[in-house]
């Protein structure tokens, strides 16, 4: 295995080189800004590097020229890269599906579509129609939320836990709302908990947006919804069938064998619902409240399948 | 890691002039830097160095060196190696650069590089929050998009079967990525959950099948889960008055609905997956109840009851 920084440097070189040979002379800020390069040095050494490479005979006639003089860069010899290398089937697909899943959300400016297209139409005739993104229809509270943060102005919010189904009221300064694994989620600090908390959009029953306004933090915007297990956690022991495998990429679990995994919930009533629904795909090896919690659910649906006695 | 990266560029530039497919021996003793005192050694090397140009998308090929096919050599074609320059102007530029630092594809923030073949990345927009996440296993993703763009063939296992497939397209919906082609063995147009595909392969052969002319993967995609499939039910569900509001967000437009005095909602609607249907339902716990058909009643029963703990 090459080191991933020596790939890294490498795919700098070959994407630098081209846009150095179509501009001679451009100017060293712009083609470090361009290209990520945070120090002159850093550039320097490329340029350097690329000096002693060419073709074989490696002669003054073979090899490329590379230089920088009085803040000018310039490339010769190297007409072979003038044009970039096509794109791998993995950078193509992270700049179409992050164009096409912005566009969705409606949030997109018109430069975006036209980039879209032009980039679909130079990497395959097909793309159009064999890729599609689309984030969920934004949830009619999205807008609202958006308005607020952009208004700063603290919402009101008639909330639904996921995990227990409580209805609870609650002020909430909102930061930001996103989408992930295909739900709508608002991060902002929670002023009946007086702490940073996230709510699934899709939860919210009603809201409204309250006078006042609030600061919003400098930093910490980056959401953490991937579930980080903490001392509060249930811990249950499962076993999945092979068709319930899915589980341990899907959620975020422990994995202690080929079939058996750790589940961490914030709720016994997460874990079972979830084992509800795996039925015979999955057993409960360990994890008494989540077996407690289970065998109440499992008791309250049959109850009311039970047939009707007149 | 300045070798490397010397010898690399001095392949990369030898491949890209030489208008011939080059053996491995030739390479060895032609191009500076792969003179090895043993075959071991520069087979070992090469074997590295191609790994690499190819993970980055260079398109390197063997092609026979003779009319007799005694021979086999390496080539890069120019034209298949170019990328078609989809001339972006710097507003598109800017525009797909934000879009991919605010969504992220695999969990992975997208860096720079992403846009070093476009001419590199403008000014860096910091502090733009996450619009959105498409979690998915990046590299199985991107080997379908290739399949996809190639119309390469590809075979996995899915619900413990081994499924022969064309894929026509890709699609990110409701946070999940879905790939959409034709079962072989039944002739039929399915779609399915990437992450639950298992030992996936992909296709050398380009060009393997045709894509149906007009074929569209959005029009291929259905909205919930419980319409993708191949069996026919009407089903009718009772939702007690406090998840009546959440069930109503998810049921399809079709679906037709009345609301009791309490509040609770009776809704009609077709199942084509009873499977994904019953999944649904059993999230609702006790707060809902299938009424008709008697037989998926029965199977929701029957898969609780299977639902083993210790």
């Amino acid at each position: 295995m090459t080191s991933p920084r020596t790939v890294k440097r490498l795919r700098r070189i070959l994407g630098m080189l081209p846009y150095v040979i179509a501009h001679p002379g451009a100017d060293i800020a712009e083609v470090m800004e361009r290209f990520d390069y945070t120090r002159e040095a850093e550039l320097v050494d490329d340029l350097n590097l690329i000096f002693m490479c060419g073709l074989p005979g490696y002669g003054p006639g073979d090899l490329i020229d590379a230089d920088v003089e009085e803040g000018a860069v310039w490339v010769d010899m190297a007409d072979y890269f003038a044009t970039p290398s096509q794109f791998s089937p993995r950078e193509a697909l992270v700049l179409l599906a992050s164009g096409m899943a912005l566009m969705s959300s409606g949030q997109a400016p018109e430069a975006l579509h036209t980039a879209v297209q032009k980039l679909s139409s130079a990497l395959f005739p097909d793309a159009e129609t064999s890729l599609v993104v689309n984030l969920d229809t934004e949830p009619e509270p999205v807008a609202t939320l958006r308005k607020a943060i952009s208004d700063r102005q603290p919402v009101e919010l008639v909330y639904s836990k996921v995990s227990t189904g409580e209805t609870t009221t609650r002020v909430v300064e909102p930061w930001s709302v996103f989408s992930t694994l295909g739900n709508w989620y608002v991060v902002g600090h929670c002023r009946n908990a007086d702490d940073k908390r996230v709510f699934r959009v899709d939860r919210i029953r009603d809201m409204k947006i309250l006078s006042g306004d609030y600061e919003m933090p400098v930093q910490d915007l980056e959401p953490v919804v991937e579930y980080t297990p903490n001392e509060d956690d249930v811990r249950a022991t499962i076993r999945l069938g092979s068709s319930a495998r899915w589980v341990a990429d899907y959620y975020p679990v422990v994995k202690k064998d080929e079939d058996i995994i750790e589940f961490y919930a914030s709720s016994p009533a997460t874990v079972a619902r979830l084992l509800l629904r795996l039925g015979r795909d999955a057993t409960l090896l360990d994890g008494p409240e989540v077996a407690t919690e289970l065998e109440n659910h499992q008791r309250r649906l049959l109850a009311r399948y039970r047939p009707q006695k007149s | 890691m300045n070798k490397v990266i010397e010898r690399i560029i001095n392949l990369l530039a030898f491949l890209l002039t030489v208008g011939r497919p080059v053996s491995a021996e030739e390479i060895r003793f032609t191009v500076a830097g792969y003179d090895q005192p043993t075959d071991e050694a520069f087979r070992r090397m090469f074997e590295r160095d191609k790994d690499l140009l190819r993970g980055l998308g260079i398109p390197m090929k063997l092609a026979p060196t003779d009319h007799w096919e005694v021979e086999f050599g390496y080539v890069v074609d120019p034209d298949e190696y170019q990328l078609v320059d989809p001339g972006l102007t710097d507003e598109e530029r800017a525009a797909l650069w934000l879009a991919a630092q605010v969504v992220r594809v695999g969990g992975e923030p997208t860096g720079p590089e992403a846009m070093f073949k476009l001419g590199g990345a403008p000014s860096s927009t910091t502090g733009e929050p996450l619009a959105a996440n498409l979690g998915a296993d990046l590299d199985t993703v991107a080997a379908l998009f290739d399949a996809v763009a190639r119309h390469a063939r590809i075979e996995f296992g899915y619900r413990d079967k081994t499924r022969k497939v064309e894929p026509y397209g890709l699609a990110h919906r409701h946070g999940h990525w879905y790939v959409v082609g034709r079962q072989r063995d039944i002739d039929e147009i399915r779609v399915y959950r990437v992450d639950r595909l298992t030992k996936l392969s992909v296709g050398e052969e380009d060009e393997a099948f045709e894509r149906p002319k007009g074929f569209r993967v959005d029009e291929a995609m259905v909205e919930r889960p419980w319409e993708a499939g191949d069996e026919s039910y009407q089903v009718t569900v009772r939702f007690d008055a406090d998840v009546a509001w959440l069930a109503r967000r998810e049921l399809p437009p079709g679906a037709v609905t009345e609301t009791a005095d309490d509040g609770s909602t009776t809704a009609s609607f077709p199942v084509a997956n009873p499977a994904a249907f019953i999944g649904w339902i059993i999230g609702f716990v006790d707060k809902a109840e299938i009424l008709e058909p008697q037989e998926l009643r029965d199977r929701l029963v029957s898969h609780i009851s299977g639902v083993a703990s210790p």
